[in-house]
C-alpha cells in the first residue's frame, strides 16, 4: 500500500510537472538563473583562486652568495633552510648553471652576448632559489637570512627588488578571497530566496485544492508528496540546463584562462570536476526544490 | 446515525453560528437543511466533516464523539463522508476520470479496482462519455455530476450537499436532485443544504428549518416554510 501510494504520488508530481505549463516554465527558469549565477560564483572564484596560486608559485627570492663561498657550504645552508615551516622549497642553482643559463638566454639576446664574450671568467655567483608557502613570508625569510650564521656569505637577496610585486600579489590574494566569498555567500541567498518564493507561489496558486483534497480523505502526507516530487523534478530539469550552461561558460572564458592556472584551462577545469559539478548542481537543485516545496506546503495542511 | 446533543459553536467575537442544536439524523433518511444564507447550514456540515469541532456540546458519528478522532485519523474518517459543493470543487488540472478516481486513490484501491468502479459510477451518473474532459470542458450540470459521482464512488455513509444547484439551471438543479434520491434509495443517508423552495417541496422528505443558529421546524415530510 505504501509502495502504491509512493508510486502514485510521483506519477502525480510529473503529471502535474507537464500539465502546469507556463507555472513549471517559469518555476524551471527562475530556479535555473539562480543555480547559474550560485554555481558561476562559486567556479569563477574557484578559478581565480587557481591563478592566485600560479601567480603565488611563480614568486621566489634569490639568495646570491659571494663567489668565495664553498658548494658545500652552500648545501648546507639550503639544509638548513629547508627546516623552515614556512618554506615551501629550495633550490640551488652552482654559478655554472646560472651561466649556462645566462648562455642559452643570451642567444636571443645579442647585448648579454657581447658583455659575456668580453668577460672571460664566470662573473655570475651561486645562489638559492626559495619559494614560501605564502607570499606574506617572504619578508621573514629574508629577515631571517640576513641575520643567520651564514649573513656573512650572502652578497645579495632579490626580495628587496621584488619587494613591492610581493606586497601587492599577497594583498590580491587576500582581497580576493574575501570579495570572493561575500559575493558568492550574497547569490546563494539571494539564490534561494527568489527560489523559495516562485515555488512558494506555485504552491499558493493550487490553494484551494488542497481542501478539496483533504475532504475528499486525502492525508497530508499524500497531498504533500506529489508537491515535493514535483519539486525535485524542479531541481533535475533545472540542474541540467544548469550544467549544459556552465559547460558553455567554461567553453568561452577557456581563452582567457590559458595557462594562468595549474589546470590549463576553464575547460579543463569543468572536465575535471565533472562528478563535483554534476553532484553539486543536480544536489542543490533538487534539494533547493524539494525544501521549498516542503516548507511552502506546510501553512496549507494545518485542517 | 448522526446525532447533535446540545451543539453550539460560537467563533471569536462572541458570533453564535449554532446554538444549542439538538439532531438525530437515522441511516438512509434523506434530510433537507433549509435556512437563509449564514443561517448555520453550512456549519453543521462543517461539524460533522470535523473541518471544525463544537465549542459546546457533541456531534456523534456512527456512535463516535467526532471531537475524539485524532488529527491523523481524520482522513480515514472523512472517508466515510461523500462531499458535494456548490462550486463543485473539482481539481482543474485533472480529468472527469481522474477526479473521481482520486477519491479511491487516497483511500489505498487498486489501480484494477479504481479501473472498474470509476467508469461505473460515471455511467450512473450519466457522465461515461465526459471521462476524459477537463472540468473547464464541461458545463455546470456536468461538472456537478462529476463531483456527485466523485463523493459516491467510495460508498460513503453520508453524503453532505452543500448548496449543490446553487450554480444550476433549473433542469439541471432537478437532475441533480433525481441522482441524490436515486443515491438515497440505495441506502444512503443524503444531507441536502439548501434555500431551493421549490426542490424542497417537490421532494417531499424530512425538512429542517435553521434560522439565526437555531432549529426553528422539523417536519417529517416538509415544505419549505421559514
Amino acid at each position: 500500500m505504501k509502495w502504491l501510494k509512493l508510486l502514485r504520488t510521483f506519477k502525480e508530481g510529473g503529471v502535474n510537472f507537464y500539465r502546469n505549463g507556463s507555472l513549471t516554465f517559469v518555476t524551471v527558469t527562475v530556479l535555473t538563473v539562480s543555480l547559474f549565477a550560485i554555481s558561476m560564483a562559486l567556479l569563477l572564484l574557484y578559478i581565480a583562486n587557481m591563478v592566485m596560486i600560479e601567480a603565488q608559485n611563480r614568486v621566489n627570492i634569490s639568495v646570491y652568495f659571494k663567489s668565495a663561498v664553498e658548494e658545500s657550504r652552500i648545501l648546507e645552508v639550503k639544509s638548513k633552510l629547508e627546516e623552515y615551516d614556512e618554506i615551501k622549497y629550495v633550490k640551488y642553482i652552482s654559478k655554472d648553471q646560472a651561466l649556462e643559463e645566462l648562455v642559452s638566454y643570451s642567444t636571443k639576446n645579442e647585448t648579454i652576448k657581447k658583455a659575456l664574450d668580453e668577460v672571460e671568467e664566470n662573473p655570475l655567483n651561486s645562489l638559492l632559489v626559495i619559494g614560501a608557502k605564502s607570499p606574506d613570508q617572504y619578508a621573514r625569510i629574508t629577515e631571517a637570512v640576513n641575520s643567520s650564521f651564514f649573513s656573512e656569505d650572502v652578497s645579495n637577496i632579490n626580495f628587496y627588488d621584488n619587494e613591492e610585486n610581493i606586497r601587492r600579489i599577497s594583498n590580491v590574494i587576500l582581497m580576493t578571497k574575501k570579495a570572493g566569498l561575500i559575493f558568492g555567500a550574497i547569490f546563494v541567498l539571494i539564490g534561494i530566496l527568489i527560489t523559495f518564493n516562485t515555488i512558494k507561489l506555485t504552491i499558493y496558486s493550487h490553494k484551494q485544492e488542497f481542501e478539496v483534497m483533504r475532504l475528499v480523505g486525502a492525508s497530508n502526507l499524500y497531498i504533500r508528496m506529489p508537491f515535493i516530487f514535483e519539486g525535485i523534478f524542479y531541481g533535475l530539469v533545472s540542474g541540467l540546463i544548469v550544467v549544459v550552461l556552465l559547460f558553455g561558460a567554461s567553453y568561452l572564458i577557456s581563452p582567457l584562462t590559458d595557462g594562468n592556472i595549474p589546470q590549463g584551462n576553464a575547460l579543463k577545469v569543468f572536465w575535471g570536476h565533472i562528478w563535483i559539478i554534476l553532484g553539486g548542481v543536480f544536489g542543490a537543485g533538487i534539494l533547493l526544490g524539494m525544501v521549498s516545496s516542503f516548507i511552502a506546503i506546510r501553512r496549507y495542511l494545518k485542517v | 446515525m448522526i446525532k447533535f446533543e446540545n451543539v453550539s459553536k460560537i467563533y471569536p467575537g462572541n458570533f453564535a453560528a449554532l446554538e444549542n442544536i439538538d439532531l438525530v439524523i437515522e441511516d438512509g433518511e434523506f434530510v433537507s437543511i433549509v435556512g437563509q444564507s449564514g443561517a448555520g447550514k453550512s456549519t453543521i456540515f462543517k461539524l460533522i466533516t470535523a473541518e471544525e469541532l463544537p465549542t459546546e456540546g457533541e456531534v456523534i458519528f456512527n456512535d463516535k464523539s467526532v471531537k475524539s478522532i485524532k488529527r491523523r485519523h481524520l482522513p480515514y474518517f472523512r472517508r466515510n463522508i461523500g462531499m458535494i459543493f456548490q462550486d463543485f470543487k473539482l481539481l482543474p488540472q485533472k480529468t472527469a476520470f481522474e477526479n473521481v478516481a482520486y477519491a479511491l486513490e487516497v483511500a489505498g484501491y487498486t489501480n484494477e479496482e479504481i479501473a472498474e468502479k470509476v467508469p461505473e459510477i460515471l455511467d450512473i451518473v450519466g457522465m461515461g462519455s465526459k471521462a476524459e474532459k477537463y472540468p473547464r470542458q464541461l458545463s455546470g450540470g456536468e461538472q456537478q455530476k462529476i463531483s456527485i459521482a466523485r463523493a459516491l464512488v467510495h460508498n460513503p455513509h453520508v453524503i453532505l450537499a452543500d448548496e449543490p444547484s446553487g450554480n444550476l439551471d433549473p433542469i439541471s438543479t432537478w437532475e441533480i436532485m433525481q441522482l441524490l434520491l436515486k443515491i438515497n434509495s440505495l441506502g444512503t443517508t443524503v444531507l441536502l443544504a439548501t434555500h431551493n423552495k421549490e426542490t424542497v417541496d417537490k421532494l417531499r422528505k424530512r425538512v429542517i428549518g435553521i434560522e439565526n443558529g437555531k432549529v426553528i421546524r422539523d417536519d417529517k415530510t416538509g415544505k419549505y416554510i421559514i
